[in-house]
């Protein structure tokens, strides 16, 4: 069964980002729709990126291309979720 | 204690924790970046496994770790080869223990049983590498030709065949034998038993889980002594 609703997908985006980034259980759960991520969250630098990427990839079961990776997608919690709830499978 | 294993490539380093009888497993660590993040985890899992009477063997791949190989001459093929000398380098009755990437490489390994941890196929491995090289700006082939130079891929050196090799194992081999799948809960993907843990093989920096050491020590050994011990 693969997560298909809005927010069981924030949910993982959320869960994700504290797995990988090792954000504490309170910094997590303060993540909001306009929180900024890449450029203003020091733990985010490439390589963690690749990490969240992939295992966002791995937990809703989608594929995400190198080429569809920006900044924009990245800016804020709210468009790393907008991003994987469009990309998950329906 | 430190050990050693030969296989048809040379010989390789191998670390060997608990009883010198009784049952045995020998574990296929993951490959790269996640090797480093998850070896003090493994190394803690190997004292519980221990702890249980269950002795354990850690190779070194040829290219890995401490071996002498130069990087660039590591291959998919021999990592295999090298790990089934491995498991019949200590004995007869070997059970399998793979996390995550390692499950690309024990397939030819005669093991009793397979105990699996969040596998994936050696492409999914060599992707997140890709992915790495390319969000830090690096162009990187789809399939490099035989005569292009190894490349740098975060941090490792991939001559074109391991690149290649890898890029083409797809799915998790599932080999005859008995099979056990351990993921996490945050894993949709199906599996004979769930755990409650985050993912240390993706933390930035590497971290230890001792209590997820001890439950997966538990299973394994309770899983080798229904596969006969």
């Amino acid at each position: 069964m693969l997560p298909d609703d809005n927010s069981t997908i924030e949910t993982t985006v959320r869960a994700v980002l504290r797995d990988v980034l090792g954000l504490s259980e309170a910094r997590a759960a303060a993540l909001r729709d306009d929180t900024l991520l890449f450029g203003a969250m020091p733990e985010l630098d490439s390589m963690a990126v690749a990490g969240v990427l992939t295992e966002l990839e791995e937990r809703l079961g989608i594929l995400i291309e190198d080429d569809e990776v920006d900044g924009e997608m990245l800016e804020t919690f709210g468009a790393l979720v907008r991003f994987a709830a469009a990309k998950a499978p329906r | 204690m430190i050990d050693h294993y030969d296989w048809r490539g040379g010989r390789e380093a191998m670390l060997r924790f608990g009883p010198t009888n009784g049952p045995i497993v020998v574990i296929a660590m993951p490959l790269f970046e996640e090797a480093n993040r998850t070896r003090a985890f493994v190394v803690t899992l190997c004292r519980a496994l221990a702890a249980r009477e269950v002795a354990s063997a850690l190779p070194d791949l040829p290219g890995q770790g401490e071996s002498v190989l130069p990087t660039d001459d590591a291959r998919l093929d021999d990592w295999r080869a090298a790990f089934a000398a491995a498991a019949g380098n200590i004995g007869r009755h070997v059970h399998g223990v793979a996390l995550r990437s390692g499950a690309a490489i024990d397939g030819e390994a005669r093991l009793e049983s397979r105990w699996r941890l969040s596998p994936l196929p050696g492409a999914a491995a060599l992707s997140e590498l890709r992915r790495a090289a390319s969000t830090g700006g690096t162009a990187i082939p789809v399939q490099p030709g035989a005569d292009c130079p190894p490349l740098l891929l975060a941090g490792n050196r991939i001559a074109p065949p391991l690149f290649n090799a890898l890029t083409d194992d797809g799915a998790v081999a599932v080999p005859d034998g008995p099979l056990r799948t351990v993921r996490l809960v945050s894993d949709p993907q199906p599996a004979d038993r769930k755990v409650d843990a985050a993912p240390l093989w993706r933390r930035a920096e590497p971290g230890n889980d001792p209590a997820l050491a001890a439950l997966l020590a538990d299973d394994i050994a309770a899983w080798i002594a229904r596969c006969g011990g």
